[in-house]
């Protein structure tokens, strides 16, 4: 008796409210209007997707895929990936890759940035190229690299002759040792650029008369940044390495083109080689389990991400 | 005295010169990364303006002694089948650039003003999860947008790309136009309704035109995006003649894998339409870009 009343009172509690929500809803079906053709295109190309490759991470599907044919196999993909050598090998390669480009392309940028930040002759010239390698396309930026890399007549190793340093021109993108690290140096070089443009706009956010007091006191150049300018940015250096984290853990182009994961999987990232399941070797079930994982840590990824944005529009005061 | 003058002068040389030092280093620094930049840019100019025989020697020339036109007026001349291929992917990246650009931007623009203005329930959820697609890569999608493709038949047409460019290009120009809305002062709009203006009409004659610059940004964003994929198009295209650039290159350079002045010439052409888009329009493209990141 007691529970019945008291499950009718929670009902009577909880209904003005479920009513007022969707009053409230009502109240606002003109602003629904605005978003509902962009949220139509998103639930088609993103929601059903990945509810999709949800449900084909559990099966297992023919090479063809004739998803009729499919046959529900439990966890089997995801233990098949995590019971795989190669998954070790990716996955290092994967945190070397993405930490390595993030961190030296960051402080480049930076460095850019803040070297960028005073008036000189041809600054803006300066500026504009070095921020062509972030424009042109990956695909570009792979084969011009591939060919100064090519180890017969790339020009790296050229001038490495030349200089002594080495007999013959060595094997940039063909040695497991190097690859890698090769793979690297051209990721920064497109993506520095991007982290230059978000830190010269923070960079003009820093106000004038703090620095100037600073001057004042007696901080030296050091000091200045250290204690002014740096925390200035801390926003926009916490979006911009968060940004460039998720961009390199994504990265398809340069190491599809350049090396397609070789040689012996030196090479493979993530990404390339759920690629390479899927479309390679037609194993649609272990891929679709692959993406299952790499959403579930872009999720975690894009949590911090939401809250740097949120906390920048908190402290702003808008909406 | 002599203290005192000294006390006050030293400091003083002592900071000009700490001053000069980060100067030079930033001037070195400076140099080192024109260096980095430039080098493979203009290596890429050099070996395209080479013959094949020349680019095959060793060591190689900075700078060829008989520079040729020869791999672009191959490239560009609709009279052989190179010149074709290349000519019929350049026009079909434009057209698939293009399309997903004009309908990105008038799906956001209304998307972005709401996000802006309007405080309706579920707001910044749908906002948030809006951005969080640009975390997503598109090898996730990738299967089941296939298998969405085949089912609706749009395999093997330019369709399928131009709907699945929609979900990178859509998110980015929400979150980019959102930032313009947020600057424009909400009183224009209110002394526009004050004067018996819609709230459909102060949002086409005030807000519209005042973010114009950001429609702009945004624009070229997402036409820079669609003309660089490459993901998408390399497995939904399978015929010769629906290839854009990206993809049209690999295939007809993998036949002839030698023939780098020909890719480097056609890396050149891929690359001169997105910089010069970019490099004129770089102010708005910039300010947009960096408006929501850099708030205090």
């Amino acid at each position: 008796m007691t529970i019945l009343t008291g499950k009718a009172d929670a009902r009577r509690r909880l209904q003005p409210d479920r009513a007022g929500a969707l009053r409230k809803i009502w109240e606002h079906r003109a602003d629904y209007a605005y978003v509902l053709p962009s949220l139509a295109v998103m639930l088609i190309v993103i929601a059903y997707p990945i509810y999709y490759t949800i449900e084909l991470s559990f099966f297992n599907t023919p090479p063809a895929l004739q998803l009729r044919d499919k046959i529900f196999v439990g966890f089997d993909n995801y233990i098949a990936i995590l019971t795989s050598p190669v998954f070790w090998t990716v996955t290092s390669n994967t945190l070397i890759w993405t930490l390595a480009s993030t961190l030296i392309a960051f402080v480049l940028g930076f460095a850019c940035a803040l070297a960028l930040n005073r008036d000189f002759v041809g600054r803006g010239v300066l500026r504009a190229v070095l921020i062509i390698p972030w424009v042109i396309s990956a695909v570009a930026a792979s084969y011009i690299w591939k060919w100064i890399y090519h180890s017969d007549f790339g020009i790296i190793g050229a001038v490495l002759v030349g200089l002594g340093w080495a007999d013959r021109p060595p094997n940039f993108i063909d040695s497991v040792s190097t690859v890698l690290p090769s793979l690297i140096v051209v990721n920064i070089w497109r993506e520095f650029p991007f982290a230059m443009i978000m830190m010269m706009a923070g960079l003009q956010t820093v106000p004038d008369q703090l620095l100037r007091a600073a001057k004042v006191d007696g901080a030296n150049a050091w000091q200045r940044f250290w204690h002014v300018t740096f925390p200035h940015l801390r926003n926009v250096s916490t979006v911009t390495i968060l940004l460039l984290a998720v961009a390199n853990f994504n990265s398809f182009i340069i190491p599809w083109i350049m090396t397609g994961g070789g040689p012996s999987n030196a090479s493979h990232i993530w990404i390339t080689h759920i690629y390479e399941l899927a479309f390679g070797r037609q194993r649609w079930g272990v891929a679709s389990a692959y993406s299952v994982l790499l959403f579930l840590i872009l999720m975690s990824l894009g949590y911090f991400y939401v809250r740097a944005l949120s906390g920048n529009e908190q402290k702003d005061g808008s909406k | 005295m002599s203290i005192i003058a000294e006390t006050t002068h030293r400091p003083l040389t002592h900071r000009r010169m700490r001053i000069d030092g980060w100067r030079w280093g930033g001037r070195i620094f400076l140099v080192f990364m024109l260096l980095y930049t430039a080098l493979p840019m203009i290596w890429m100019l050099s070996t395209s303006i080479k013959s094949g025989f020349a680019a095959m020697q060793f060591p190689p020339q900075w700078w060829p002694d008989q520079p040729t036109l020869a791999s672009y007026q191959k490239l560009l001349d609709p009279q052989n089948s190179v010149g074709q291929d290349f000519l019929r992917f350049f026009w079909n990246s434009l057209f698939v650039s293009t399309a997903t650009t004009i309908l990105s931007v008038i799906v956001a623009v209304p998307a972005a003003y709401a996000f802006s203005r309007f405080t309706f329930p579920g707001r910044n959820f749908l906002f948030f999860s809006v951005l969080l697609r640009n975390m997503f890569p598109a090898v996730i999608f990738l299967v089941p947008l296939f298998i969405l493709m085949r089912a609706i038949g749009l395999v093997n047409t330019h369709g399928s790309l131009v709907l699945t460019y929609l979900t990178f290009g859509l998110p980015l120009a929400i979150w980019l136009l959102k930032g313009f809305y947020d600057n424009i002062p909400v009183q224009l709009e209110q002394a526009a309704r004050i004067d018996g203006a819609t709230r459909f009409q102060a949002f086409v004659r005030i807000v519209m035109p005042l973010s114009a610059p950001g429609i702009i940004a945004t624009a070229i964003y997402s036409f820079i995006g669609a003309w660089n994929e490459y993901i998408y198009a390399y497995t939904f295209l399978s015929k010769n003649e629906q290839l854009t650039l990206p993809v049209g290159i690999q295939r007809f350079f993998s036949e002839n894998t030698t023939d780098f002045p020909g890719l480097m010439a056609a890396s050149f052409m891929m690359s001169v339409p997105v910089v010069v888009l970019f490099l004129v329009l770089q102010r708005y493209f910039v300010r947009a870009l960096t408006e929501g990141a850099v708030k205090h």
